[in-house]
């Protein structure tokens, strides 16, 4: 066997990846360096430098409302990452296809992407509003109910209406991953498998969903860690209530940092889901890493 | 024919599924549409009004006219554009070096680029923010197009990494054999088979960078240099939202974006890879 | 292997093309700012730019100075163009003064402060507020007006503007404008109903009842009393507050030694919570979702003819009006209701301006503040934004003793001051979980009350 002549030298790769490791390093490695400096402090960031030490994170680790944020923001993200897929698998493996009117599909289907979370925040948060709303007002004029339903106050739904709201905005990412992953599963390995007489589902499960592990374990990690901390939607859905139902570790960050100016409090909280990421993201290799050598 | 009944069958499932989808899509944003075009005194009527007694595209305007928006809308493009074209060059060349190279810390290298979206982005603003100062970009387009680069990198470089793991390196070898430089390799041949996976992160770089709000508010000063979701963002006032111009200016804001993902998408079409071991 | 070491040092020299052009942009961070941002004004960028760009370059021997000013109201709508005015105003008058907002949503604009602060790269002037200002005077931040803008002109705002903006004996900022909070009302829903402004909580609760009906017989009621801001953030929570201390609890004062402490945990306080219960559960005079009734919510809920009374300041008549011209003279304030025996109560949720006290240009900056503080000026605001002048000389003046207004002017006279303490916005927000549980009926008022003064002791505790 010829062996890869130019290929096996190992400097050339580190010039292949120095763009991209050096930006990383300059623009995040510093500022996580400091996130994770400034939580031992009681600090304004300008003139007091207090030492707290670990006192923040014994605070907050104690504090079993901090626990029970954690836990209803697993919920949230668990939710949410799981629509995402199930829609979002759902609509590439569909919008793979040849089918008529692909591209006007494809262009419609992609459309909440599109818009900032804000606004997406804000118009959701308009479509439930128990008065005003577009949901109970179809749903009045169908006469499937009378009196208007509190959609967002109800302590039993509101996560679920928050997390709908975040569906409907993140699906598209999940679905344009997975589009592309889809194209890198060659067509000789389905035919092949045809001729075999594998069926569609077989088909799906032994050459489809292998075919995209690589992709789904990325983006699957990323986007539970990136629903994990999302702030925005939540916040101007719910702002956390009603009660607690919908409190987000993220809005305690939010807070604690930009309202109630304590930055060395804040910083402990964000260090703390930072490593909650971690941990959920080795999970997930440990469980779904198909050899991706 | 059975079987012609049962694909018929399918099909026609697969249109319902897609339709019921884009009615779910489409009802909110019409809804947005439907704000637009309503002046103030309609916005918030019980019961809601799909079509407003008095359509007015005084929205429409008042974004061009009273706010800016063409410059936000200059700026995002000038600002997205560039950084997605970095970030792309950038994630490839990583992407290319993991998948072809061995070398010590490749794990290393593509671990830390997951770590780095793990921390809670809004402490890293004020640290970002000193950096960015130090460097003399405070209020410049430069600073945000290295922000968002450094927002997109990890997910880019992964992405790109795992088309170039699908396409054989019996490919480069071969070329290598016919005596192509490795530029040429790489332009020629390994680039054009990796063009969905180029789609999908320039589409996702893209989109990522448009809408990013936070870092663009702190990071632009005047309202020669501000994005357009900054600009959408005054539109939230302390105590009063503009409903309909913010609605217009959203539903704007999405022309370039679908006008792009138009392009792009259409190279998220099976059979590229198709035949390419044989040759 | 030449083909590969070719395109190697290309992109290296690509990389390091980019970090020359990214360390060759450094240098003098100010000389930057003032080279980048050399617009001005907020949302009418295009005009102004031009003007000020004409009355800047006029040659004036005197030196060319730029002053530049962090606002939140730059960017609103019709605050901005009120506040663009008195710069372009001030810029005719001194050519040799360049004005530059920095326009940043209220919700951002303390971040935006701090940010800047710790890349020191401050402006000239910048909003300040109780929320803020204990804070900014803890970072260095601020100079003392009392002496740059002299103790005759600091006599002339409103004593209860001051109480809020003095630390140490320093004036921290000048107070620009207040919304004193008071009960928004329906004046002819009242004349109507041959109703009078209430006084005491169950006046409020027998006229909301009053109000609560069903205008078009179709058997749903469609109108209500009361719009209850029931949100769990600082809206909600700031309007809650207020409320409680008109039944004699506050949900934080200094005691005998100068410690703060709680009164979320007495009977006073329960009592709040039981109201707030009551409207929603009991009395029913609130429309539906109250927990998703923010600031915006109330307002379209008064505009839309909904509702009869809100809790709110007078800038509220305007937003409310915007939407529904037609309820012109239809609205007043007055004082909220409080319990018997008990006193009204009142926030004033100012903002002002403060002086960078690095700033070069001081005295320019605070001649600036007198300008826009004139009588004249003030006035101005206020028609347009409804929002109270700060100087005396304005309040006094029939445009603010009007019927509608007059009842904010009274409620200012009974503004508490804001405690100092870094946490207290999470002091509103366990104020706003407490009034949401009783409403979501999962705990009665006295467990919910004593669930907030745990949350604000542990709060204290953490200052320790």
């Amino acid at each position: 066997m010829k062996k890869s002549y130019a290929y096996s030298s190992s400097w050339s790769g580190y010039w292949f990846i120095l763009p991209a490791l050096l930006t990383m390093l300059v623009l995040i490695a510093y500022p996580l360096l400091y996130g994770v400096y400034i939580s031992g402090f009681n600090t304004n960031l300008l003139n007091k430098w207090d030492f707290v030490g670990l006192k923040y994170y014994i605070q907050i680790l104690s504090d079993t409302e901090f626990l029970n944020k954690i836990w209803i923001t697993l919920k949230y993200a668990a939710l949410v990452v799981a629509g995402n897929f199930v829609v979002g698998m759902s609509l590439a493996l569909l919008l793979n296809r040849e089918i008529k009117f692909r591209l006007l599909f494809r262009a419609i289907l992609i459309l909440p992407w599109l818009f900032p979370d804000v606004v997406v925040a804000l118009l959701w948060k308009w479509l439930y509003n128990p008065l005003y709303g577009l949901f109970n007002y179809l749903l009045q004029s169908m006469h499937l109910i009378k009196t208007p339903i509190e959609w967002l106050d109800s302590q039993h739904f509101a996560l679920f209406g928050v997390a709908i709201a975040s569906v409907w905005k993140g699906y598209p990412l999940v679905m344009i991953m997975l589009l592309a992953g889809l194209q890198s599963i060659s067509k000789d390995l389905y035919e092949a498998a045809e001729i075999d007489g594998c069926n569609k589902w077989q088909l799906f499960r032994h050459i489809t969903i292998p075919g995209l592990m690589p992709v789904t374990l990325v983006v699957l990690i990323l986007e539970t860690v990136w629903w994990f901390k999302h702030f925005t939607i939540v916040w101007l859905l719910t702002a956390g209530g009603p009660i607690n139902v919908t409190s987000v570790v993220s809005i305690d960050i939010y807070r604690t940092a930009f309202q109630s100016f304590q930055f060395g409090r804040a910083s402990a909280m964000a260090v703390i889901v930072f490593v909650i990421c971690l941990l959920m993201s080795y999970v997930y290799r440990r469980l779904l890493e198909t050899n991706d050598q | 024919m059975t079987n012609k009944k049962r694909v018929a069958l399918g099909n026609g499932l697969v249109y319902l599924i897609l339709l019921a989808m884009t009615v779910a899509v489409l009802i909110p944003v019409l809804w947005m549409l439907s704000t637009s075009l309503k002046n103030d005194t309609e916005l918030f009527t019980i019961p809601p009004r799909w079509i407003p007694e008095d359509i007015t595209f005084a929205s429409y305007q008042r974004i061009w006219e009273d706010y800016p928006f063409l410059n936000y809308f200059m700026n995002s493009i000038m600002v997205v554009s560039l950084s997605t074209l970095i970030a792309l060059v950038f994630s490839c060349l990583a992407g290319y070096g993991v998948s072809r190279f061995r070398f010590r810390g490749k794990g290393m290298f593509l671990t830390f680029l997951l770590v780095t979206q793990m921390f809670p982005s809004i402490m890293l603003l004020i640290p970002f923010y000193k950096i960015i100062q130090v460097m003399g970009l405070t209020n410049t387009h430069l600073a945000l197009i290295l922000t968002y680069i450094s927002f997109t990198i990890p997910l880019c470089s992964w992405m790109m990494l795992g088309y170039f793991q699908g396409i054989p390196k019996e490919l480069d070898e071969a070329a290598a054999i016919d005596g192509c430089g490795r530029l040429r390799t790489f332009i020629q041949i390994v680039f054009p088979l990796s063009l969905p996976g180029v789609s999908a992160t320039a589409i996702y770089s893209f989109i990522t960078g448009w809408n990013e709000y936070m870092y663009a508010l702190v990071l632009t000063q005047s309202e020669k240099m501000k994005t357009v979701p900054v600009g959408i963002g005054q539109l939230i006032g302390q105590y009063k939202i503009m409903w309909n111009d913010m609605m217009a200016a959203s539903l704007v804001a999405t022309i370039p974006l679908s006008i792009l993902f138009v392009f792009f998408q259409k190279y998220l079409i099976s059979g590229l890879t198709a035949g390419a071991v044989k040759s | 292997m030449a083909t590969r070491t070719k395109w190697l040092n290309a992109t290296l020299m690509l990389f390091l093309a980019l970090a020359l052009v990214v360390t060759g942009c450094g240098g003098n961070s100010s000389s930057d700012n003032s080279k980048s941002g050399s617009s001005s004004g907020g949302s009418s960028g295009g005009s102004s730019n031009s003007q000020s760009g004409g009355s800047g370059s006029s040659g004036s021997s005197d030196e060319q100075i730029t002053l530049r000013i962090v606002s939140p109201t730059v960017v609103e709508n019709p605050e901005g163009e009120v506040e663009t005015k008195y710069a372009e105003e001030y810029m005719k008058l001194h050519p040799n003064v360049k004005i530059e907002f920095i326009g940043v949503p209220m919700n951002e604009v303390y971040a935006k402060i701090i940010t800047m602060a710790t890349g020191r790269d401050m402006p000239d002037i910048f909003i300040n507020s109780p929320e803020f200002y204990a804070r900014a005077y803890e970072m260095g931040l601020t100079e003392d007006l009392n002496t740059l803008l002299g103790e005759e002109f600091v006599n002339g705002f409103h004593p209860a503007t001051l109480r809020e903006a003095v630390i140490d004996g320093q004036l921290q900022y000048a107070p620009f404008f207040t919304i004193p909070t008071g009960l928004l009302y329906r004046k002819d829903w009242f004349e109507e109903e041959g109703l009078s402004v209430p006084e005491t909580w169950d006046e409020f609760v027998a006229a909301a009842q009053k109000l609560t009906k069903d205008t078009d017989g179709d058997g749903n009621v469609d109108r209500w009393g009361f719009a209850m801001v029931g949100s769990k953030n600082g809206s909600g929570g700031s309007r809650f507050i207020p409320i409680m201390r008109t039944f004699g609890a506050a949900e934080l004062v200094k005691n005998e030694n100068g410690e703060w402490v709680t009164q979320f945990d007495t009977p006073e306080a329960a009592q709040a919570f039981q109201l707030y219960g009551d409207l929603v559960n009991k009395y029913e005079v609130v429309p539906p979702g109250p927990f998703q009734t923010s600031y915006a919510e109330a307002v379209s809920l008064m505009a839309s003819e909904k509702t009869a009374m809100m809790v709110t300041g007078p800038h509220t008549i305007g937003a409310v009006l915007k939407q529904n011209p037609s309820l012109e003279g239809k609205l007043a304030g007055a004082p909220l209701p409080h319990a018997p025996g008990k006193d009204t109560v009142s926030v004033l949720g100012m903002l002002g301006f403060s002086i960078y006290n690095g700033s070069k240009h001081k005295e320019v900056a605070a001649d600036y503040l007198k300008f826009i503080l004139s009588k004249e000026n003030q006035l101005e605001w206020n028609k347009v934004t409804g929002r109270f002048p700060s100087r005396l000389d304005a309040l006094e003046d029939p445009q603010i003793q009007s019927p509608t207004l007059s009842g904010f002017m009274q409620a200012m006279d009974f503004a508490f001051q804001v405690p100092d303490v870094p946490f207290y916005a999470d002091v509103q927000v366990a104020a706003a979980e407490g009034y949401q549980s009783v409403i979501g009926k999962q705990a009665g008022a006295e467990e919910a009350a004593k669930r907030a003064a745990e949350a604000v002791n542990q709060l204290l505790e953490s200052l320790k």
